[in-house]
């Protein structure tokens, strides 16, 4: 089976465009992805792109729309849907594509406008990635359902509302780092837990935004990649599990399991743990999601997420710096781009070009993309190949 | 008369409430005489939900289970559909047979004891009796100062238990008392005072010539009541003294309850062991029946009319909907009213299912087995509807799917639980679920452990069919 590696991936500005449609969004992120690389469109054997479907607005065949519109017109194209989790997905794709021998290049992305549909349109188009006929028809949206799961691990563990607040703190201020954040500010402790109510315990700012946003990563067989790129970037580990899509028929309610199949076959591909991780980027639609993250892929044991966070080890200067980009919460959660996005992190700190957000050369980062409120996961770890001397201002020169 | 007895008794009215007081804040006076606080159904809340707890509890009493009936009748004023026969899906949330026969009677505030008296008339049995009912009018009106809500249901089977030992009807047209307009849920009425009075006690008094009822000596007497006053003017033509109109009446804690207004007062009055009640009913246009019920052994009755949170003027408006906003833009999760049919069982019934192969219970039955992933048919189990909540949360306004936006626009935020519903031999299966009947303010926070039991309410409501199914409330046990 042949090694995939990232050889380029950009992403768009994540907010509110009113200005840009969904394909300029992803023109962006496409150009943004080729910067840097030899990767010419010619270049790209097939695109698989994930959505949710843009607020409705194109259901059916998003994924040539987007293409066609980069100039990639005639290559296999493939819309990929697994809610929040969507271009997450759509990277494991395009690796098994590359692996498979069926491509040397894949442009693995996602798009998703949801700033311009009315706040009920976008309950709507949210709530119809969980389990409808029951736990929607109860009442709940994703919030809803993320704060039933902060119930029970408060219940479980003793995780507290400040601990919940901890993951605002710390993502706002890296996301104050980035410029491509939605919510480039910072935020105190106080702030995030007093701020007011969304679905008990979640407060406003235990929940990300809506967001406009796109993300691209171009993905190249081993055979292939050094003709695109001296930044060598592998995909040492994917892994991907699915679970009961409404929570109540899940084993537990303080874990996402699917999370865990994910980490643990994707470490177990890449022969690491994650004592070998250096950063990593995890699905934190909602507070409560990051700190089941850290304990699904194995940063600590489980209940311990709270302390953990607490402890500063996941802040940039902790042990396991976790969402340096920001995350959903600072960053922006364009569902459908998400995935592609957390890779696009991940790639820039591996190649140094992670700006006033690079960690002292990091070797391996973890993406860790969640689909509705865990009927699906997908992880991907990352490794740099390449050396760090021949990295000058945030750009490989070698 | 009938071979068959009352043996069971039922009667639910909605825990919120409105003091006479909050009315004469708002209008500067109160037009209802003799109600000092009324009923007020929850906006998930109707005759048809309000029918299902009283015949629930009817039948508790009874030792009856749903699927023994072989008739049921439904009867109200205000159903939530003009045409469309509700006592069908009242008979799905109880469980009855399609073969029982199932009836609803409507048009008059008399229609509860017309239910009753054509089920004594029936020769089938078990028979189940529902009135329930929530009129309303023009909010300066004095009928909506005085209309109420509540729901009583009777058990009728062979056994000993209450019998009606005599029954009189009497017609007489008068037109304009009390009517409402074809298209219309707002009750009116010419208010001619004296025009009013005559027909009532007309009425009254021909219907108890006709029972063959003159001095009738009893403890006892079930009188509709309009409002707080109007039945004690019936104690002449009755032959019964105020003080037996007042020991059974619920008017002045409910409110007009319309059709189930004299059912409530005749409910009561059997469980508190009354022998022998006279019960007379009115309605507009006018008609009247009169029962002499006579009590042969005690009637087990299961009666939970007890109000216990207050309401302000303007939060009675928001329950009544008269502040609802323009339905919300974006639609709401489209299940298609076949696909909530195929799942009426577990929402009317909880019926759950039980894997043959490793014994595990699931809900909704369908699917492979959560527990063992065997790919299974089902045996059905209904749950016993009480549970213990394993996960929480409350949704604010805004934070729910458009489906509940009206909802929430009348009665504020609500909690959602996952709760492990117990099985009926032990065992537990989760469902999440709407929490209604809670208010943190009131009845302190819900948590992780807090028990729970399942009612039927709304659910929600899309291209005009309203969904009911089960929600959870707080429990004692």
């Amino acid at each position: 089976m042949r090694d995939a590696y990232v050889v380029g991936a950009g992403q768009s500005d994540f907010g509110s465009f009113p200005d840009e449609s969904y394909r300029s969004l992803f023109r962006s992120a496409f150009e943004h992805a080729l910067d840097g690389t030899a990767v010419e469109p010619d270049d790209v054997d097939e695109a698989t792109i994930g959505t949710l479907g843009v607020g409705g607005r194109q259901l059916g065949l998003p994924g040539p729309a987007v293409t066609e519109h980069v100039g990639l017109d005639g290559i296999p194209t493939t819309r990929v849907e697994n809610a929040c989790a969507a271009s997450g997905y759509a990277v494991r794709q395009g690796v098994q594509a590359i692996r498979s021998g069926m491509a040397d290049l894949v442009l693995a992305g996602g798009v998703e406008v949801m700033t311009d549909v009315s706040s009920d349109a976008v309950r709507y188009w949210l709530g119809v990635s969980g389990e409808t006929e029951w736990e929607r028809l109860s009442g709940t949206t994703f919030a809803g359902v993320y704060a039933q799961m902060a119930s029970a691990h408060m219940r479980e563990y003793g995780t507290t509302v400040d601990q919940l607040s901890h993951v605002a703190v710390k993502n706002h201020a890296n996301g104050a780092k980035n410029p491509h954040a939605q919510l480039g500010f910072e935020c105190s402790l106080e702030d995030a837990s007093s701020a007011p109510t969304v679905a008990d315990p979640l407060t406003l700012y235990h929940c990300c935004p809506t967001t406009d946003g796109a993300a691209a990563v171009l993905l190249a067989s081993e055979d292939a990649v050094d003709r695109f790129t001296d930044a060598r970037v592998r995909v040492a580990g994917v892994g991907a599990g699915s679970d009961r899509v409404g929570l109540f028929q899940r084993d537990t309610y303080s874990g996402v399991p699917a999370s865990r199949r994910a980490a643990d076959t994707a470490y177990e591909r890449a022969g690491a743990g994650p004592e070998d991780l250096d950063f990593a980027e995890v699905h934190d639609c909602f507070a409560i999601a990051e700190l089941m993250a850290y304990e699904d892929i194995g940063l600590c044991e489980r209940g311990e997420a709270g302390p953990y966070i607490a402890s500063g080890a996941t802040r940039p200067d902790g042990e396991t710096p976790v969402n340096t980009s920001g995350g959903l919460k600072s960053k922006g959660h364009p569902i459908g781009a998400t995935g592609a996005g957390q890779v696009v992190e991940a790639f820039d700190q591996l190649t140094g070009g992670a700006g006033d957000r690079q960690l002292d050369a990091p070797e391996v980062g973890l993406t860790h993309n969640v689909g509705g409120s865990g009927g699906a996961a997908v992880v991907h770890l990352l490794e740099r190949e390449h050396d760090w001397s021949d990295v000058e201002d945030g750009e490989v020169t070698a | 008369m009938s071979d068959l007895a009352i043996t069971g008794v039922g009667a639910y009215a909605p825990r919120l409430r409105i003091d006479a007081d909050a009315f004469a804040e708002a209008w500067g006076r109160f037009e209802a005489s003799g109600v000092e606080r009324k009923a007020v159904a929850e906006a998930d809340e109707d005759t048809l939900t309000m029918a299902a707890a009283a015949a629930g509890r009817a039948l508790d009493a009874a030792g009856i289970d749903g699927d023994e009936l072989a008739g049921l009748s439904l009867a109200t004023t205000t159903p939530p559909l003009a045409e469309e026969e509700l006592v069908v899906r009242l008979g799905s949330m109880l469980g009855a047979p399609g073969t029982a026969t199932h009836h609803q009677f409507t048009a008059s505030t008399r229609a509860g004891m017309r239910a009753l008296a054509a089920a004594l008339d029936a020769e089938r049995s078990p028979m189940l009796v529902v009135a329930a009912d929530c009129p309303r009018a023009e909010p300066p009106d004095e009928r909506e100062h005085a209309a109420g809500a509540g729901a009583a249901a009777f058990v009728l089977t062979p056994g000993e238990g209450a019998r009606v030992v005599a029954h009189g009807e009497y017609t007489t047209p008068r037109p304009g008392e009390r009517f409402r307009e074809s298209g219309d849920d707002r009750v009116q009425g010419l208010g001619v005072t004296s025009y009013d009075r005559a027909v009532f006690h007309d009425a009254l008094a021909g219907a108890a010539a006709d029972a063959g009822i003159d001095e009738p000596d009893v403890s006892a007497a079930a009188v509709q009541a309009p409002d707080g006053k109007r039945p004690y003017r019936a104690t002449g033509p009755l032959g019964v003294d105020s003080e037996a109109i007042q020991t059974c009446a619920t008017v002045q804690d409910l409110g007009d309850t319309g059709a189930a207004s004299v059912p409530l007062s005749l409910a009561r009055a059997l469980a508190d062991d009354h022998d022998r009640v006279l019960a007379a009913a009115y309605g507009s246009g006018a008609g009247a029946d009169v029962f002499l019920v006579e009590t042969e052994t005690p009637v087990a009755a299961e009666l939970a009319i007890e109000g216990d949170l207050d309401l302000s003027y303007p939060e009675y408006l928001r329950r009544r909907g008269d502040l609802d906003g323009q339905d919300p833009e974006g639609g709401g999760a489209y299940v298609p009213v076949p696909t909530w049919k195929r799942s009426l069982a577990q929402r009317h019934r909880l019926v759950a299912g039980r894997c043959p192969e490793c014994g595990a219970l699931a809900f909704p039955p369908e699917g492979a087995c959560t527990d063992c992933g065997a790919l299974v048919q089902y045996d059905a189990v209904t749950l016993p509807g009480h549970g213990t909540v394993e996960a929480v949360t409350r949704i604010g306004r805004g934070g729910a799917p458009p489906e509940f936006a009206t909802q929430q626009v009348r009665s504020g935020a609500f909690g959602v639980v996952v709760v492990a519903f117990d099985g009926p031999d032990g065992g537990v299966v989760s469902a999440p679920a709407q929490v209604t009947d809670h208010d943190p303010e009131a009845d302190g926070e819900l948590a992780v452990g807090d028990r729970v039991e399942a009612v039927v309410r709304r659910v929600y409501t899309q291209e005009n069919v309203t969904r009911y199914g089960f929600k959870v409330r707080p429990a004692d046990d």
